[in-house]
């Protein structure tokens, strides 16, 4: 099963980072997108299909609540899962953007079974076998 | 307070290196870059913070460090590597290090976070005294400025 995730973070290493992991948790077939921001995320969106948005909190120009709260406004895309990574630890703070709509929370730093946990239980599992034939995955759970 | 934020820093950047770039960390003396050396072909990123209290955190180290936590945390080789991986693993490692050990601390109001930034010329540090960090073959410098209080337990 292939999907299309939507990463949006302003850091080019960390989105590199989350795609590697989830090409390692067997989403190697699935389309990549990315965004710097969340305005740039919510542009995207709306020329682009997206099954699940993995979204950073701490952004220039939109950051990671703000960009959640603009996609639950909109009907065409408030439905659509999002998961937020971020360094934001604090109790206040998780419960501020599950309460906006996220559907899950991971604390960085992470491991990559910690993002995969997470994805696997809001897309399902994945056919590793034929997510794994892409060849470029570098590390293993 | 100083103290309590810095052992949280200390303890946060050892946890950041170890689970995101593969590098053991052992603290170390303090000192200016200069005595360490560390004055030249260095990368610099600052984090500035708010809550109880505010303040920024600084990181310096040396490119050959930046660019083996670049390999290591992209899985990439270092040729692959551009200046924005470069100044990007510089900026997310301050923004972890920093996010991590305020999450540790609790206090009255949040903290927040600013946007990590890289940080040229070094000269206005010269005569700043950091905390140094040594990894497997190489030193970084940390240094944990506070700028004010707000009236509550943390600033006891």
């Amino acid at each position: 099963m292939s999907y299309s995730i939507l990463i949006v973070d302003d850091s080019l290493p960390m989105r590199s980072v989350i795609k590697r992991t989830l090409k390692a948790a067997g989403y190697g077939s699935s389309d990549m997108l990315e965004a710097a921001n969340g305005k740039e995320g919510l542009d995207l969106m709306h020329n682009s299909w997206v099954d699940l948005v993995i979204t950073d909190y701490n952004m220039p120009v939109m950051n990671g609540l703000e960009f959640i709260r603009a996609l639950k406004q909109e009907d065409l895309l408030k439905d659509i899962p999002v998961v937020v990574v971020s360094t934001e630890g604090n109790t206040a703070k998780i419960s501020e953007f599950m309460d906006s709509g996220a559907a899950g929370y991971i604390t960085k730093p992470f491991t990559p079974e910690s993002i995969r946990d997470l994805i696997v239980s809001i897309l399902g599992e994945v056919d590793y076998e034929e997510d794994l034939d892409d060849g470029d995955d570098d590390f293993d759970f | 307070m100083k103290k309590i934020l810095m052992t949280a820093m200390m303890t946060s950047i050892s946890e950041v290196m170890e689970t995101m770039f593969f590098l053991p960390v052992e603290p170390g003396p303090e000192s200016t870059l200069a005595q360490k050396g560390m004055d030249t072909d260095t990368l610099a990123g600052c984090i500035n913070f708010s809550g109880d209290a505010s303040g920024s955190l600084v990181i310096v180290a040396p490119r050959t460090l930046v660019g083996e936590m670049a390999e290591n945390f992209m899985g990439e080789s270092i040729d692959a590597l551009t200046e924005e991986h470069f100044s990007g693993t510089m900026t997310e490692m301050l923004n972890m290090v920093c996010g991590n050990a305020l999450s540790k601390i609790e206090s009255g109001r949040p903290f927040e976070l600013g946007i990590p930034e890289i940080v040229a010329p070094l000269e206005k540090f010269e005569t700043e005294v950091f905390t140094f960090v040594a990894t497997t073959q190489s030193n970084m410098a940390v240094l944990l400025q506070i700028d004010r209080y707000i009236d509550s337990q943390i600033g006891q």
